[in-house]
């Protein structure tokens, strides 16, 4: 976006002019107690250009950026802006010389209208009295130039997420900004909503400002970045011109394994029938027919709104289908509610962990536990002693990093806190389960670790439904991949047996 | 980036796991603190350790602590019941009604707890069928029942006849006073629910995230029922006891008491966001919210200080809580 449109302020007049990096760092370091988070970083943004980083969780990305942001103060080294030594001791620091960042998640105020967030903090006044009408004009202004179909006057709330982070990233572009950093920005956007950001992105960069962009998803770093930096441990691995390094490249540096051991799997023999559907349809999907065994992983891909959510949904019983028939175990049964699905042996392993799975400031064991206190109750109370021994078993036997079954699962890693709502059904005696997008806005890492819990629990004879937007992981682990497009399902194959290209195309319709 | 080096510094309350560790060092703190104020007193005022003085310390505890626990109940569900004050004197004006209308008083008091009952289960109706906020709701049944019972009685007292009702106020067992007695009637099955039993970790779980306890086959709306109408139980059998203590029933009595029955659960360290708090909590919480209000009169503080100096000491408690809870 211009930066010249609506800063009040004029651009940040530069120390030594307009030759070299606009943003360099030398020994960057910075230590929390316990823990060594940035260790000695040396690293310079060039002006105008896109630059990348990666790592897996805990590989200091976040650390670096609130350094950049004046949110943490470093413990060493110098940061370099535009030729001068900055001290960034603050975040205004930050927004003064034109560093801004947009976050996973929109930073703003749903309530109020897009025109209102946009100018916050900076609203066009007269007299102390709002000029709304002016704010509003202007503010269409940059949405109708920036190509967003997006009412000013409108409350953000009713927005999408994506035109929220749309919003959001114009805000931060809008006041002088010649530094902009994202942090995972797509994490819980469609495809769609997706590709409007880059080329809003792509935008920006054509306007001089320098962008950093950090993301899980590697593919979206092939499209967009002009270099890419990896961090491991804290520590800065390499830089590399996008051309020069490929996604194998990219994923032995952040996590010194390659491809084949992320997608672990493991090839177990099939067993008896758990599940089959004929015919099944109901909100969002028609005519589905479909089976799962044990020792089986069935994948369900398709575009977000294709429907194969709303027909697991209907299976675990939230919402009724309205034609076809389902049978357990070879026996027809009309599941009516999420309780009676449990009760069958079937476990949703929903989506958002946080939202729906967990109890995040309760213990683990609690956690564990949830679903079977009944069985642990004698007379009035609960046995403590099969309570904790109940909870140490799962922590053991799912290898579930913790310092005592009492520990907050906030303080788990993404992947502990996986195996914690898996633990939980495995309790119950779930023999389906169902893995809704399980590895988003996870690191490499903490992937392989659920894949080789997936692969436990077939070894254990379950069967797996996995539904993923991310084709790599179900083309690479499923036995069964289905596709599905607009509520139906358009194709079925074996593992590997068709190539990406044939399945984006099914699922796309060309 | 990982969650372990950077501490999010507004992670709401957060326990290791209901009644363990913390809740017992925070009893501890608590406990402390107590017995301080109560030597600080015993040595600056001849009149505090006098039976006379401690009898009718542990009665006035006793109603405090009653409708605290209840209100503990709803607040680890991430609500609140603003009512308790209320309903505590509505409760007293339908047993001095039904005590006039020559009930046995064994009657009268089960009809009034079966009152309490009903405007529990109301509460909960409006909370999960209408979706009214927890706040909201009970604020309207503070307004209206304060309402009901004054057309009742037309605003006015009405004066206990009944002597055996009002004597078990003033009575003892085993040189305990009654009242204090009926607090322990009361906590130990709550802490026996509350900690000991599942629908103990259901109710933590529903504060701490009410779709994953849903989703783990909880039912939800019947244990929000269930915590909605202990609150109003425990404030209706408070009303008893607050009307056989003073000898009429007024539907103005307890007014307020919302807020101390609030203030005792939050000073024994259950958090407003949900998911956090114990049994022992608001009981100590009660006893010294009650013991400065005591000790105030004895040095004869004005009664206006009295509310500045437990308005500070709430914020004081609960700061050195969190900061211990963020240090974890």
């Amino acid at each position: 976006m211009p930066a010249t449109d609506h800063g009040d302020r004029p651009a940040p007049q530069g120390g030594s002019g307009a030759s070299g990096p606009l943003l360099e760092l030398r020994g960057l370091d910075k230590r929390f107690t316990g823990t060594h988070a940035l260790k000695s970083v040396s690293l310079a943004f060039e002006r105008g250009e896109i630059h990348a980083i990666v790592g897996e969780n805990g590989a200091g990305k976040s650390t670096l950026i609130k350094l950049l942001t004046g949110v943490h103060l470093r413990s060493a080294g110098e940061i370099i802006w535009d030729g001068r030594r900055v001290p960034m001791t603050g975040p205004q620091e930050a927004l003064a010389l034109g560093i801004n960042a947009v976050h996973q998640e929109v930073v703003l105020c749903p309530h109020l209208t897009v025109a209102a967030n946009l100018f916050l903090g900076n609203e066009h006044a007269r007299f102390g009295l709002l000029r709304g009408r002016r704010m509003v004009r202007d503010a269409q202004h940059t949405l109708d130039s920036l190509g967003f179909r997006i009412r000013a006057d409108a409350v953000l709330s009713t927005l999408t997420i994506g035109q929220q982070q749309l919003v959001a990233t114009a805000r931060a572009a809008l006041r002088g900004t010649r530094f902009l950093i994202f942090d995972e920005p797509t994490a819980y956007l469609t495809r769609q909503e997706a590709a409007q950001l880059f080329a809003l992105i792509r935008r920006l960069k054509g306007d001089g400002i320098t962008i950093v962009y950090i993301s899980h998803r590697l593919e979206e770093v092939f499209e967009l970045a002009d270099r890419v930096s990896i961090l491991r441990d804290g520590a800065l691995i390499s830089t590399h011109r996008i051309d020069e390094i490929d996604e194998q490249g990219l994923i032995r540096g952040m996590s010194n394994r390659s491809i084949e051991q992320i997608y672990y799997r493991e090839t177990v023999p099939r067993g008896a029938r758990l599940l089959e559907t004929r015919g099944l349809t109901g909100q969002g999907f028609a005519d589905v027919s479909l089976t799962v065994d044990r020792g089986e992983i069935v994948g369900l891909y398709g575009l977000i709104g294709a429907g194969r959510s709303e027909f697991v949904q209907s299976v675990f019983g939230r919402h009724h289908a309205t034609a076809g028939s389902v049978l357990w175990q070879e026996k027809p049964v009309t599941i009516r509610s999420e309780k009676q699905a449990i009760a069958l042996g079937i476990a949703l392993v929903p989506e958002s962990r946080r939202d729906q799975g967990l109890c995040l400031n309760l213990g683990v064991g609690l956690n564990l536990n949830l679903a079977i206190y009944g069985r642990l109750t004698r007379g009035l109370t609960i046995s403590r002693g099969a309570e904790a021994a109940e909870a140490d078993r799962q922590i053991r036997d799912l290898r579930i990093v913790t310092l005592s079954r009492n520990t907050l699962v906030a303080s788990l890693s993404g992947g502990n806190q996986q195996k914690i709502v898996v633990g939980k059904w495995l309790n119950h005696g779930a023999e389906l389960f169902i893995f809704d997008e399980p590895t988003v806005g996870v690191d490499v890492g903490t992937k392989l670790e659920i894949y080789r819990l997936i692969a436990r629990l077939l070894r254990d004879g379950a069967g797996i439904i996995l539904i993923s937007s991310y084709l790599p992981e179900v083309y690479e682990l499923a036995d069964t991949l289905h596709v599905f497009r607009r509520g139906r399902l358009v194709a079925s194959h074996g593992h590997r047996q068709a190539s990406v290209e044939t399945i984006l195309t099914e699922a796309i319709g060309v | 980036m990982s969650e372990t080096v950077i501490k999010d510094p507004i992670e709401p309350g957060a326990a290791s796991k209901p009644g363990a560790r913390l809740n017992l060092l925070l009893s501890l703190t608590l406990l402390g603190l107590l017995l301080l104020l109560w030597a600080a007193l015993a040595v600056s005022t001849d009149t505090f350790l006098t039976v006379n003085n401690l009898t009718n310390l542990m009665r006035q505890a006793t109603i405090w602590a009653v409708i605290a626990i209840g209100q503990t109940f709803v607040i680890i569900t991430a609500g609140i019941d603003l009512s308790v004050g209320t309903v505590l004197g509505f409760s007293g004006v339908v047993i001095s009604l039904l005590l006039q209308a020559k009930f046995s008083i064994w009657l009268a008091v089960l009809v009034t707890l079966l009152v309490g009952v009903a405007i529990g289960m109301f509460h909960a109706f409006g909370v999960i069928k209408l979706g009214l906020p927890p706040f909201i709701m009970t604020l309207a049944t503070l307004t209206a029942l304060r309402g009901i019972g004054l057309l009742m009685t037309n605003g006015s007292s009405i004066s206990i006849t009944n002597d055996a009702f009002t004597s078990f106020s003033r009575g003892g067992l085993l040189g305990i006073p009654n009242l204090f007695w009926m607090v322990i009637l009361v906590a130990i099955p709550s802490f026996v629910f509350l900690h000991l039993s599942r629908w103990g970790r259901y109710l933590f779980a529903i504060g701490s995230n009410p779709e994953a306890a849903r989703l783990s086959g909880v039912n939800v709306q019947a244990m929000l029922y269930v915590a909605y109408t202990l609150s109003a139980t425990f404030a209706a059998f408070a009303g008893i006891l607050t009307t056989s203590r003073i000898g009429i029933g007024n539907a103005t009595t307890g007014q307020g008491w919302e807020l101390q029955s609030i203030a005792s659960s939050v000073i024994g360290g259950t958090s407003l966001f949900g998911a956090v708090g114990s049994i022992p909590g608001p009981l100590l919480g009660s006893i010294l919210l009650t013991t400065i209000n005591n000790g105030a009169n004895l040095l004869n503080v004005n009664p206006f200080w009295q509310l500045i100096i437990t308005g500070g000491l709430i914020i004081v408690i609960v700061y050195f809580d969190q900061l211990r809870r963020r240090k974890r």
